[in-house]
């Protein structure tokens, strides 16, 4: 039967799917983001002071990394170069964003997919099979069986749902420390950052994120269980969400001392990263410069309400290297809205379709993981080391006893793996974050305690009147986030935002390949007991989709033919 | 999810301490950045998961449509709104807008939208029309019990309604117009901030729940429907750095502790709590942490506050006026702290036995002078000098009458003098 159309009613993404419920098979999808608001074009015409700020309202649940892209295009533009505190304080506050994010996506939105509320709905038939399942991860969790951990995944009364809200709020009192609120901090300077930043302030940091150590062990057995628990149950969940080993990410967090805020050694400080940057194709580290990933950047429009901004007018041929650049590439786009109707060979959604050498990859959190491991380029850490096919990480001990782990890539990237390597990376992320909290110390004991490269009064002395481009290579909860800008006699001429989610909600490119949601629901198998159509509640691929993290989910409203909406799924693809 | 919740948040008239039992909330987001939504999961007075499954002791349980908390087992989003729309919901309504309402008028030109809201059946085959968020508010508003602007979009136009807006965006109480009244008579309510504290919020629902339920008082709101308790106070009047303008000391670098109002810092004029109530669990805030305002909870916000950094120049002359005044008051407060630092005894044996002071200055003549005379002052009128004898007090040594006794004490000075010499 035919499943269309499925439309959405609230948030920033739909999906429109065509599903054959007697062959358990999506027909085709369609990922519409119905909302625009213009932040590209609010920025144009504007201070370059006011970049970070703005940018920062691009997105409320990734609330400090827009602040922090926008930080690093506009110096680098600028020619600022943070001291190394103010790059270890931004590191700090991004690690406790990741704190703060992961937990939120594994429990508070995707958890409830995989609870005992769910599961009993639209698969009746795995609950006697969970209830005798016994937790190979039950040390770590203190779960004994499936049935158990799924109920603690029940939402608002779960256990695990419950700690998951918790700890977001611990994370956010870390970054609040740092940044004075969450989202959108207020303390991110180009050049730095204007927190005052005491031995107070550090030990509150640092006491908070040691009771995330027990936390991150329990993460990560919960996560682990889950999927084994479903690949038993089931082999064909290995193909939910199943797609391409295609991914990017352009790596987080920065070593103080390697980080110059240049375009022209860009590959030398983005290869010192503690999560390195990297381009997988067909799960093959294809490149790990972060110029290679700009070169490589297009973002199209054919199927997005907005105008072709291509005519022959490109302004720049090549980077500031000599590097070629498509006419497509962020440095040269226009931001031309024209809202028009939906048509799905025409144009469908506000977002618009960022490509890599032409090929649709995907961002995620657990990207990081991927690139840090194959690449094994990271600088040494105690914590954690890449072997080429996995990472290892050294968990310090809390309650519970000092441990390793050791997350390894996966054979198929589906929903489960997703899930699975978000809740590493959130471990990863909080190592990250000790090791920072060291280098914090360190820079303390030896009384390198600025935290910006300028002044206030500097920085106004000091735009630029010439023209000068700038790149921000950040990451967010959910991946790859960058920010190109032009600036021009002081202000900003051109600023173009790439999120992951755009790249992962992306419509169809001019080459007919679909987005990396659309690839994913195409290889979803319908497994959930279907009686009548009417029952149909599109679990499988929400779980898919679900797994990339898009920022607030909720539901997906699907229409059977017979007005029934069922659910309804939203995201953030908060590009424009 | 209402049936899901139900074993949990069924309470009797004691536990909700007041006729309601349920409230249905309808969220919608508006051209939101979804900063709103995250802040009230961060709120704890009272927090989400208590008002959700009703396990706050005086308040009805909060029937939430709203994506986040959306089960998909539970009645479908769309469903409850229509029910609401025909006044068959078995409870009150509020609805709450997150996020700026769009002027979609702009985008009929081009036959599209900004903000789409859902799909509804329109025509006579069948054929969908893409519903926008404005025309759900349109629709809600009336017969709503009251109706809520959370964060700076949808108070005042925020972010998206600034200089070289494309899509005409604006704020609740614009779009409704100043003739809106909720179905209990109260105009819109705004509890603004980007993104706003989330206790703010909670609390701003608590209070009008309170009152609802027949023993909280009548919440007060300022004539922009602000919660006047929340909001009648400027940034600057609880600011932790607010000390240092008095006394004319200004942060130079970034980083530096003192007042921000020369980096930048509006807090002096800006109403806003923050300084106060922290941004979460009373942790955080702009300028406790080092942060300069930029007025983002004011209508204003954000074009009568950029280019953001940009030090005001309205506060050039505040700021030199507290430099001549903090010129004053600077040495003399720090005269009488050097005093107060400093235990009677060592004032008595004109020695501090530290190890951290070594070769510290004892004060001049001059200051103690000035101390003693001021001493004088403090406690003319101590009623404890009052010349009555005290009952069944002994008498013994003091410092006051003999400070040398205390070297001749055991343990004391001259004593161990003594004593070493006698070995």
């Amino acid at each position: 039967m035919s499943m269309d159309p499925v439309t959405r009613i609230a948030g920033a993404l739909a999906l429109h799917v065509t599903a054959d419920l007697s062959e358990g098979r999506h027909l085709n999808v369609h990922s519409q983001a119905p909302l625009f608001r213009g932040y590209e074009v609010i920025l144009m015409d504007r201070d370059p002071r006011d970049a970070i700020f703005v940018a920062s309202r691009a997105c409320g649940v990734c609330g400090g990394v827009h602040s922090h892209a926008a930080a690093y295009a506009v110096e680098m533009a600028w020619g600022l170069q943070p001291p190394p505190l103010g790059t270890v304080i931004r590191n700090l506050g991004e690690a406790a964003e990741m704190g703060y994010d992961n937990p939120l996506h594994l429990y508070l939105l995707a958890g409830p997919d995989y609870s005992e509320a769910v599961v009993k709905r639209t698969n009746p038939e795995l609950w006697p099979k969970a209830e005798k399942w016994s937790c190979p991860g039950q040390n770590f969790h203190g779960f004994d069986t499936m049935a158990d951990l799924m109920a603690a995944l029940n939402p608002l009364t779960g256990e695990l749902y419950r700690e998951g809200l918790h700890f977001t709020r611990v994370a956010r009192e870390q970054f609040s420390l740092l940044h004075g609120k969450y989202p959108h901090p207020q303390t991110i300077v180009p050049g730095g950052v204007s927190t005052t930043f005491t031995l107070q302030t550090l030990n509150e940091f640092q006491s908070r994120l040691s009771a995330t150590f027990d936390y991150a062990q329990r993460m990560v057995a919960v996560w682990d269980d889950i999927s084994e628990f479903f690949y038993e149950a089931d082999e064909r969940y290995k193909q939910v969400g199943a797609r391409r080993a295609n991914l990017i990410d352009p790596g987080y967090w920065d070593d103080p001392y390697a980080y110059d805020a240049t375009y022209a050694n860009c590959n030398e400080w983005g290869e010192q990263r503690p999560s390195t940057p990297g381009v997988v194709i067909d799960g093959e580290l294809v490149t790990t410069r972060l110029t290679d990933m700009n070169m490589g950047l297009e973002e199209f429009v054919e199927h997005s309400w907005y105008d072709e901004w291509v005519d022959g007018d490109q302004r720049y041929d090549t980077d500031p290297l000599g590097n070629p650049l498509s006419p497509y590439h962020p440095w040269n786009k226009r931001t031309l809205p024209r809202p028009g109707a939906k048509d799905f060979r025409g144009k469908y959604t506000w977002a618009c379709t960022p490509r890599w050498d032409r090929q649709t990859v995907e961002a995620g959190a657990y990207a990081r993981l991927l690139m840090t491991a194959l690449a094994q380029k990271h600088p040494p850490s105690d914590f954690y080391e890449a072997t080429g096919h996995s990472l290892r990480m050294r968990v310090p001990k809390g309650m519970q006893p000092e441990a390793e782990f050791e997350w390894d890539v996966p054979e198929v990237w589906n929903a489960f793996e997703r899930n699975r390597g978000r809740a590493y990376h959130y471990l990863f992320s909080q190592l990250v974050s000790l090791q920072n909290v060291v280098l914090a110390h360190q820079l303390l004991k030896r009384g390198e305690d600025r935290v910006a490269a300028v002044n206030d009064k500097e920085l106004e002395r000091r735009i630029p009147k010439d023209e000068r481009l700038g790149v921000g290579w950040w990451g967010a909860g959910r991946g790859w986030l960058t920010h190109h800008c032009v600036l021009d006699q002081g202000k900003i001429v051109n600023y173009q935002i790439c999120t992951p989610s755009t790249i992962n909600a992306s419509p169809r490119d001019p080459f007919d390949q679909p987005g990396a949601y659309e690839e994913s629901v195409l290889n979803t198998p319908i497994l959930e007991r279907i009686a009548e159509p009417n029952d149909y509640t599109g679990i499988d691929m929400v779980r898919a989709v679900r797994s990339f993290d898009p920022c607030m989910p909720c539901t997906t409203h699907l229409h059977t033919g017979h007005g029934t909406i069922v659910r309804e799924i939203n995201t953030c693809a908060c590009d424009g | 999810m209402e049936e899901y919740l139900d074993p949990v948040s069924k309470g009797s008239h004691v536990s909700r301490l007041g006729p309601l039992d349920k409230v249905h909330a309808f969220w919608f987001s508006g051209m939101s950045c979804d900063g709103c939504t995250v802040t009230v999961t961060g709120a704890t007075t009272p927090s989400i998961e208590d008002l959700l499954t009703g396990s706050h002791p005086g308040l009805p349980q909060i029937v939430l449509h709203h994506p986040v908390v959306n089960l998909e087992s539970g009645p479908n989003f769309l469903r409850a709104h229509e029910r609401a729309l025909r006044g068959e919901l078995n409870a009150p309504y509020v609805i709450i807008l997150e996020g700026s309402i769009t002027d979609e008028t702009a985008a009929m030109e081009t036959g599209g939208y900004w903000a789409g809201n859902g799909d509804e059946p329109w025509g006579a085959d069948g054929e969908e029309r893409a519903v926008t968020a404005d025309e759900w508010i349109a629709r809600l508003a009336p017969g709503a019990a009251a109706s809520i602007a959370i964060g700076t979009c949808a108070t005042w136009g925020g972010i998206p309604s600034a200089d070289g807006n494309p899509t005409g965006a604006m704020s609740m109480m614009d779009f409704l117009g100043q003739d809106y009244r909720s179905a209990f008579g109260l105009p819109v309510v705004n509890v603004p901030g980007c993104a706003p504290i989330g206790d703010n919020f909670n609390e701003t629902v608590a209070a009008i729940l309170y009152f609802l339920q027949g023993f909280g008082p009548l919440p007060e709101f300022d004539e922009i429907g602000r919660p006047a308790w929340l909001f009648g106070e400027t940034v600057h009047r609880h600011c932790v750095r607010g000390a240092y303008y008095e006394e004319g000391s200004y942060a130079q670098e970034f980083g530096d502790p003192e007042c921000l109002v020369e980096i930048g810092c509006w807090g002096p004029v800006v109403n806003c709590n923050i300084t106060s109530r922290g941004a979460i669990n009373h942790v955080g805030g702009c300028m406790n942490a080092g942060g300069a305002c930029i007025g983002c909870t004011m209508p204003g916000f954000p074009d009568k506050f950029t280019p953001f950094y940009k030090v005001p120049p309205g506060s050039a002359v505040s700021t030199a006026a507290s430099r001549i005044l903090g010129s004053l008051i600077r040495p003399m407060r720090l005269y009488t702290n050097e005093h107060l630092n400093r235990e009677v005894r060592w004032d008595l044996h004109h020695d501090v036995p530290s190890g951290w002071a070594r070769g510290k200055q004892e004060p001049g003549r001059l200051k103690e002078a000035g101390h003693r005379i001021y001493d004088k002052l403090r406690r003319s009128n101590d009623t404890g000098k009052a010349d009555v004898a005290p009952w069944g007090k002994r008498h013994e040594w003091t410092y006051e009458r003999d400070p040398a006794r205390e070297r001749t004490l055991p343990g004391g000075t001259d004593r161990n003098t003594a004593e070493r010499g006698a070995e």
